[in-house]
């Protein structure tokens, strides 16, 4: 290998090693909640659009992780919504729980108290009768764990 | 309490037509799979899978569920009413335990 190309190789290795850690939170910061959405929605993150209309109500800052409430409301009419989901982003299974949902509902409303391992975005989807997905997020500081 | 013992509440009245918050507790470990710390053994989850919600015996809604819901589960959910009649809530988890509650509301 002549000097010219070494320099070349080395550089570009360089720039891939300095790269590396940035591109990693891009693909990789949620593989869990990919997999889990790609699992029961079949869909990824990046296809569910975040819309306003969806009202995810938690704390800012959770004392504990194992009693977190949360509020999931819409003025999306109910005759045009199916299916809502709940998710967290860093738990070790991030569905939480899912919700279908009829005319007979009258209104988008879900009240619980969920858990929390760790500081993470808290998600409410909602799947539409026209087979689109959209979403609300909201990130919870959490201070205590509430897995295990 | 013992595990699978519920509350089950809503408006003792209502007008034709309202959306009323039906409100739930259920005694329930809802423990995930776990490794028991002085023994190492593991412990096998024991959780709520499912809920449905049904107003005079028409199914309303479907809550499935895991070990990601808090323990002695809380849950709210809206329903339209438009005429008298019993909220029924019915309940399982992963041990076959099998529960029921009803609460009756009148409308007018």
């Amino acid at each position: 290998m002549d000097r010219r190309k070494f320099m070349a190789l080395s550089a570009l290795a360089v720039v891939g090693f300095t790269l590396a850690p940035i591109l990693q939170p891009a693909f990789g910061s949620t593989p869990r909640l990919e997999d889990e959405l790609q699992r029961r929605l079949g869909v990824r993150l990046a296809q569910i659009k975040e819309v306003a209309d969806i009202k995810l109500t938690a704390p800012t800052i959770a004392e504990s992780g194992a009693n977190v409430p949360i509020t999931v409301e819409s003025t999306i009419p109910i005759d045009r919504v199916e299916h809502l989901w709940v998710f967290v982003d860093k738990n070790p299974v991030p569905w939480i729980a899912d919700v279908k949902l009829t005319p007979m509902n009258g209104q988008v409303y879900f009240s619980t108290r969920i858990k929390m391992g760790e500081t993470s975005n808290v998600r409410a989807i909602l799947k539409l009768k026209d087979g689109s997905y959209v979403m609300a997020t909201k990130e919870v500081k959490v201070t205590a764990g509430g897995c295990g | 309490m013992a595990i699978g013992a519920g509350i089950l509440r809503v408006p003792k009245e209502a007008k034709k037509g309202e959306i009323i918050r039906v409100q739930m507790v259920i005694t329930h470990p809802m423990s995930p799979p776990r490794k028991d710390p002085t023994t190492g053994q593991e412990v096998p989850p024991h959780t709520l899978t499912k809920l449905e919600l049904l107003f005079n015996n028409k199914p309303v809604s479907t809550v499935n569920m895991g070990a990601g819901i808090s323990a002695n589960p809380f849950m709210a959910i809206a329903l339209k009413v438009e005429e008298s009649g019993v909220v029924k809530i019915a309940y399982e988890d992963n041990k076959g335990g099998k529960w029921e509650r009803t609460a009756e509301i009148k409308v007018s």
